[in-house]
């Protein structure tokens, strides 16, 4: 399999990852310290920021928080690196998109982040049209 | 004329006796080395992404640690790790981060250009050894090629207080010593790390595994590791010390 072939193939994939889980792995260090993934927290607004830098990429969007007020949720992603393969760009999520993020809740008092989130339009629908494959192991070398 | 044969004879064997320094220090290069060279992928498509668990796992392999390294690891603040200051990984870690790597064979040496971190590790095959200016994250590597495997022996590390892996907060001495074995298995790439460090460790412990090659036409990206995202989700772990 080609490279262009290998990439057409990730950018579907990333189309479901989009819609399924924006960061099913982070690689660079453990969740379980920052976020608890025994809860699930969603917040509904619009994009105001996305860091499209490595080690991890980040979202962040206004959205009230539990009591109503307006934060900004701060959403971990992968290494940019990675998620460019998938077909992930800097540009991928716009300013002003409006989103619903759902993921595990950041654990320190008073602070609004997210990690290993489902991202989708407000009414669950995908963010980029396409669904799922299952990428083929490269047997080849070089 | 007796004298000066015998001093002859004295300078003669004085001679055959000095080490040969260059011919003991520049091992002939096979003619066929086994070959590594390529671009090789080792994300979740080659093997399970690393955590706390994976590759050292409880009740596998997991580093039986010793007492003074309990002590640290007892202390230790996650958000004092250096990697939320892009400080890089390093062995036995760095071989185990799910990016990409190069590895390129001249006679003389073995490169492997990490993806991660855009690290480059060089190992000399020339018989050079390291001298006390060579300490660095990375060590000091020597290899040599057994049959169809390379062995890469690092040493010369820095302390690092989370020289061990990224994930259990295990620290790392000036006296780790890495061995990587290398070797084709198929198409695959693989490799047995073994990890001592007598100043945390009660023995060596080790692990093996894979990369696949990467597709057609890959070629390594820059990672160029931003300090301010790679530290962005520190605020978020819940303060250990005040």
């Amino acid at each position: 399999m080609t490279a262009q072939r290998y990439l057409s193939a990730a950018a579907v994939t990333v189309i479901a990852a989009l819609i399924l889980s924006a960061a099913s792995t982070l690689a660079h260090h453990a969740t379980t310290a920052f976020y608890d993934s025994s809860k699930k927290v969603e917040a509904l607004g619009k994009v105001t920021k996305f860091v499209f830098m490595n080690p991890h990429a980040y979202l962040y969007i206004d959205a009230p928080n539990a009591s109503g007020t307006i934060v900004t949720w701060q959403i971990e992603l992968g290494a940019p690196i990675s998620l460019k393969r998938t077909g992930w760009t800097p540009e991928t999520l716009q300013v002003g998109t409006e989103l619903k993020v759902v993921g595990a809740p950041s654990r320190a008092e008073g602070t609004y982040g997210m990690c290993c989130a489902r991202i989708t339009r407000p009414d669950g629908s995908p963010v980029v049209p396409g669904g799922r494959v299952t990428e083929e192991r490269q047997e080849e070398k070089k | 004329m007796r004298a000066t044969v015998a001093s002859a004879a004295v300078l003669l064997v004085a001679f055959a006796l000095t080490p040969r320094l260059d011919a003991q220090s520049q091992p002939a290069a096979p003619d066929n080395p086994p070959d590594f060279s390529g671009i090789w992928d080792g994300t979740t498509r080659a093997r399970p992404v690393n955590s706390d668990n994976v590759p050292w796992t409880k009740g596998k392999n997991f580093p039986e640690v010793n007492e003074r390294a309990l002590a640290y690891m007892k202390i230790f603040d996650e958000a004092i790790a250096p990697k939320y200051d892009c400080q890089p990984a390093t062995p036995p870690a760095i071989e185990y981060d799910p990016y990409m790597m190069e590895v390129v064979q001249w006679p003389d040496r073995v490169l492997f250009r990490y993806e991660k971190d855009d690290q480059l590790r060089t190992v000399w095959l020339d018989g050079r050894k390291p001298t006390a200016l060579d300490f660095s994250l990375q060590g000091f590597s020597v290899g040599r090629y057994e049959g169809n495997a390379l062995i890469v022996e690092t040493t010369n590390f820095v302390f690092d207080i989370t020289g061990f892996d990224d994930y259990n907060g295990i620290p790392s001495s000036s006296q780790k010593r890495v061995r990587e074995r290398y070797w084709r298995d198929g198409n695959d790439l693989r490799v047995t790390v073994t990890v001592d460090d007598p100043m945390f460790l009660r023995k060596p412990a080790e692990y093996t595994t894979r990369w696949i090659p990467a597709p057609k036409g890959s070629k390594l990206s820059a990672f160029n590791c931003d300090p301010e995202s790679a530290r962005a989700a520190v605020k978020f772990l819940p303060a250990r010390y005040k």
